[in-house]
C-alpha cells in the first residue's frame, strides 16, 4: 500500500516535471491594456489605446507568436485612482490576463500597480513618467521615458539656444506626475547654472492661474517651466501669453499631445517638449509604424500612440522569449529585453526596468512639432 | 518670501485688479444663492450645478451654433431660470407643502445637484469644453505697466449692472417688495393676500437667471467648462453668502470682492499660497462667524432681503 502511494506521488510529479518542460504557448494569451478612455486624459489614453490595438492586429496577422493569437481586453480607468485600482482587480482576477499594459497616469500606477506587482501579474506603463513608478516592485516596467532621462537633455539645448540664465516653475501640487516633474526640473536647473527664481503651484480644480503667473513673471525669468495635464495645460498656456509671457517655454511630458496644439493654437507656438519619439523618425520601425498608424486611422500618431505600439511589441517579444502564457515566465523574459528593435528605436530595460533610448526635444512651429535645434 | 513684491505697486495694483474681477464672479454667483435663502431660508445647494448647466447651454449656443455673446448669455440665463423653476417644483416646493425641515430640503437639494451633475456627465462626457476665442477678444488692454482683459471688464461691469437691477428690483418694484414680505414673515404676507407660491418662483426664477450670468462670465474668465466645474464656486459661494451676511444682497457682493482679492493676495504674497487659499479663504470665515455670526453686512433677520 505504501509503496503504490509512493509510487502514484512519482508518477505525478513527474507528470508535473513532463507539463513543466513542454511548456508551450496555449493558442491564445490575454493580455489587459487599462487607460484613460474619457475624460480630459483620454486624449492620452485614446492614442495609446490605438498604439496597443494597431500592434496586437500586427502580431497575431504576422503570426509573430505562432499559432497563438494575443487576445487584448481594453478597459477603462476614468484617469481615477479607485477606478484603476477596480479595473486591475477585474482584469488581474475574472480575465486572468498574463499581463497588462498601462495605466495611462503615473497617479493612476501609484495606486493600482501595487495589486499587480502582489498578484505577480507584469504590468508595462507606456506613458508614465513620474519617479518611483518602477521602484513599485519587479513586476513593474515602463516603456516611456522617465522624467529624469528626458529633461536634462532637453533643457541643456533650451539653455544653450536662449542663455538661460533664470528660470520658474508652475505645477500642480495635487498630481503624482506633475509634482515629480516639477522635482526633476528643480534638481537639474541649478546643475546647469540656471537660477530658480520661482516656483508656483496650483490644485486640481483651479481654471485661473493668471497670478501665480503674473507672481512667476514679476521676476522676469528667461525661461519658464510648466507641468502640467491636458486639462491645465491648455488654459496655462493661453493665460501665459495673455499676462504677456513672451519668453521661451518649455512643458512637461503632460504638453506632448497634439491636442495642445489644437486648443492653445499661436498661445502654443515656440513651446519647447523633451519627446521619445518624433514622427518624422528615421528608424525603420517607425515608419512602418508611421505608415500603418495613418492606414488604419487616416490621422497621424503622437508620442503616446508610438509609445503604446511598442509596449505590445515588447510584450509579445518576452511571450515569446518565454515560450510560455505564465505571469512569472514572461515577467522573467521582460526583465531580460535588451536591444529589441522597435518603433522608438533600439530598446532594452536597464535593471531598473526602466526604458533605455534616446529623446529628442521638440518645438511647436506653425502648430506643429518640429525638431529643436 | 520675497519682498521686492511686496514693494511693487504695478504688482500690487494688477493683482487688485484679478481679485476684484474674481470676487465680482463670486458676487454674481453668491447674489443668486442669498436671494433664495433670504425668502426661504434654505441653501440651495443646487445652485451650482445650475450654475453648471448655463456655462453648457452658454457653450452649445456660442460653440455649437456659432451665435455671438448676448445670445450666449441670454440663453444661459433663460435655462438658469427653466432650471431653478423646475428645481423649485420638483425638489422645493412637495418638501415645502409637507412641512419639511430646513435639513431635508437642503438634503433634497444635493440630491437634484448630484442627478445634474451625472446628467451632464452622461450627455455631454467628462471633457473640458472651451469657448471659441471669436465669442471675446482674450487680448488684454494695457495701461501704465498694467493689464486688464475684456472678460474682466465685462465681469465686473455685469456684476454691477446685476446688482444694480435686483437693488431695483427688490426695493421698488411690486413683486420686489412681496419677496421681501415673504422674507420677513411668510404667514402675514399670505394673510395679507401674497400669492406666496407665485413670488418664490419669481425668486426662483431670478437666482437661476443670476447664476446663468455666472457661468457665462466664469466660461469667459477661466475658459473651463465641465460638468464638476461648480465644486469650487460653490464652496466659495457658500463662504461669500456666510461672510457677507445671510440673504443680504448688499453683503453677498461685497463678500464676492473681499473674497476675490483675499484669494488672489494670498497666492500673490504668501509663501506655496496657492496651495493655502483654500485654507485662508475659511479660517477668514470662521474668524467672521465667530466675530460678526451675521456677517459684515449682517442684520437681524427679519430685516433681511
Amino acid at each position: 500500500m505504501r509503496r503504490s502511494i509512493f509510487l502514484a506521488l512519482l508518477a505525478l510529479s513527474g507528470a508535473a516535471f513532463g507539463s513543466h518542460a513542454a511548456a508551450a504557448l496555449p493558442p491564445t494569451v490575454k493580455i489587459g491594456a487599462v487607460e484613460s478612455l474619457t475624460g480630459d486624459n483620454a486624449s492620452y489614453g485614446i492614442p495609446i489605446r490605438k498604439g496597443i490595438e494597431l500592434a496586437v492586429a500586427e502580431i497575431n496577422a504576422s503570426k509573430m507568436l505562432g499559432k497563438t493569437q494575443l487576445v487584448l481586453t481594453v478597459m477603462d480607468d476614468k484617469a481615477d485612482k479607485q477606478e484603476g485600482i477596480s479595473v486591475f482587480t477585474k482584469l488581474i482576477n475574472e480575465e486572468k490576463v498574463a499581463a497588462i499594459i498601462g495605466p495611462t497616469l503615473s497617479s493612476t500606477a501609484f495606486a493600482a500597480d501595487p495589486i499587480a506587482q502582489k498578484a505577480g501579474v507584469p504590468v508595462i506603463g507606456t506613458s508614465t513618467t513620474a519617479i518611483g513608478i518602477t521602484a513599485m516592485g519587479d513586476h513593474i516596467f515602463r516603456d516611456s521615458l522617465p522624467q529624469a532621462a528626458v529633461i536634462p537633455g532637453t533643457l541643456a539645448k533650451v539653455i544653450a539656444k536662449y542663455k538661460v540664465k533664470k528660470a520658474a516653475i508652475l505645477f500642480e501640487s495635487t498630481n503624482e506626475y506633475s509634482k515629480s516633474e516639477a522635482d526633476v526640473f528643480k534638481a537639474a536647473l541649478p546643475k546647469l547654472n540656471v537660477q530658480i527664481t520661482g516656483s508656483e503651484s496650483y490644485s486640481k480644480g483651479d481654471s485661473d492661474f493668471r497670478t501665480q503667473l503674473s507672481k512667476l513673471n514679476a521676476r522676469k525669468p528667461d525661461i519658464l517651466v510648466f507641468c502640467s495635464l491636458i486639462g491645465e495645460a491648455i488654459p496655462v498656456l493661453q493665460q501665459a501669453r495673455e499676462i504677456g509671457i513672451t519668453q521661451p517655454i518649455v512643458g512637461g511630458n503632460g504638453f506632448n499631445n497634439p491636442n495642445v496644439l489644437k486648443n492653445a493654437k499661436e498661445a502654443s507656438e515656440g513651446l519647447i517638449v523633451g519627446s521619445s519619439w518624433f514622427i518624422e523618425s528615421t528608424v525603420p520601425r517607425s515608419k512602418v509604424f508611421v505608415e500603418a498608424f495613418r492606414k488604419k486611422y487616416g490621422s497621424d500618431p503622437d508620442q503616446f500612440a508610438a509609445q503604446g505600439y511598442t509596449g505590445a511589441y515588447i510584450l509579445a517579444a518576452a511571450i515569446k522569449s518565454a515560450n510560455s502564457a505564465e505571469r512569472g515566465a514572461i515577467r522573467d523574459a521582460l526583465a531580460k529585453v535588451r536591444n529589441l528593435e522597435t518603433a522608438l528605436g533600439t530598446f532594452s530595460f536597464d535593471e531598473n526596468r526602466d526604458p533605455q533610448h534616446p529623446s529628442t526635444p521638440l518645438i511647436v512651429q506653425n502648430g506643429r512639432y518640429t525638431l529643436f535645434q | 518670501m520675497d519682498l521686492s513684491l511686496l514693494s511693487d505697486p504695478v504688482f500690487l495694483l494688477q493683482n487688485l485688479i484679478d481679485g476684484l474681477s474674481r470676487g465680482a464672479l463670486y458676487a454674481v454667483y453668491a447674489m443668486g444663492l442669498t436671494l433664495i435663502f433670504g425668502v426661504l431660508d434654505i441653501i440651495n445647494l443646487a445652485h451650482a450645478a445650475t450654475f453648471m448647466w448655463c456655462a453648457i447651454t452658454g457653450w452649445l449656443v456660442m460653440a455649437g451654433l456659432g451665435l455671438p455673446l448676448p445670445a450666449g448669455l441670454l440663453a444661459a440665463m433663460l435655462a438658469g431660470a427653466c432650471i431653478a423653476l423646475l428645481l423649485e417644483y420638483v425638489a422645493f416646493r412637495p418638501l415645502r407643502r409637507e412641512g419639511s425641515d430646513r435639513l431635508s430640503t437642503m438634503i433634497s437639494s444635493i440630491g437634484m445637484s448630484l442627478i445634474m451633475v451625472s446628467i451632464a456627465e452622461a450627455v455631454f462626457g467628462v471633457e473640458t469644453r472651451r469657448f471659441p476665442s471669436s465669442v471675446l477678444n482674450p487680448r488684454p488692454f494695457h495701461f501704465g505697466g498694467l493689464r486688464i482683459s475684456p472678460a474682466q471688464i465685462l465681469i465686473v461691469a455685469a456684476s454691477v449692472v446685476l446688482m444694480a437691477a435686483l437693488g431695483y428690483f427688490i426695493r421698488r418694484t411690486r413683486m420686489g417688495k412681496a419677496i421681501r414680505a415673504i422674507a420677513a414673515n411668510q404667514k402675514a404676507a399670505r394673510l395679507l393676500g401674497i400669492h406666496v407660491e407665485a413670488v418664490i418662483a419669481v425668486t426662483f426664477v431670478t437666482a437661476g437667471a443670476l447664476a446663468g450670468a455666472a457661468g457665462i462670465l466664469v466660461g469667459l474668465l477661466t475658459n473651463n467648462i465641465v460638468p464638476d466645474m461648480g465644486g469650487q464656486i460653490q464652496l466659495r459661494g457658500l463662504a461669500v453668502v456666510i461672510l457677507g451676511g445671510m440673504g443680504n444682497m448688499e453683503g453677498a457682493v461685497l463678500g464676492g470682492l473681499i473674497l476675490g482679492v483675499i484669494e488672489t493676495f494670498t497666492i500673490a504674497y504668501l509663501p506655496g499660497g496657492s496651495d493655502l487659499k483654500d485654507a485662508v479663504v475659511f479660517l477668514i470665515l470662521f474668524l467672521i462667524l465667530f466675530v460678526r455670526p451675521n456677517g459684515i453686512m449682517g442684520r437681524k433677520s427679519a430685516e433681511r432681503a
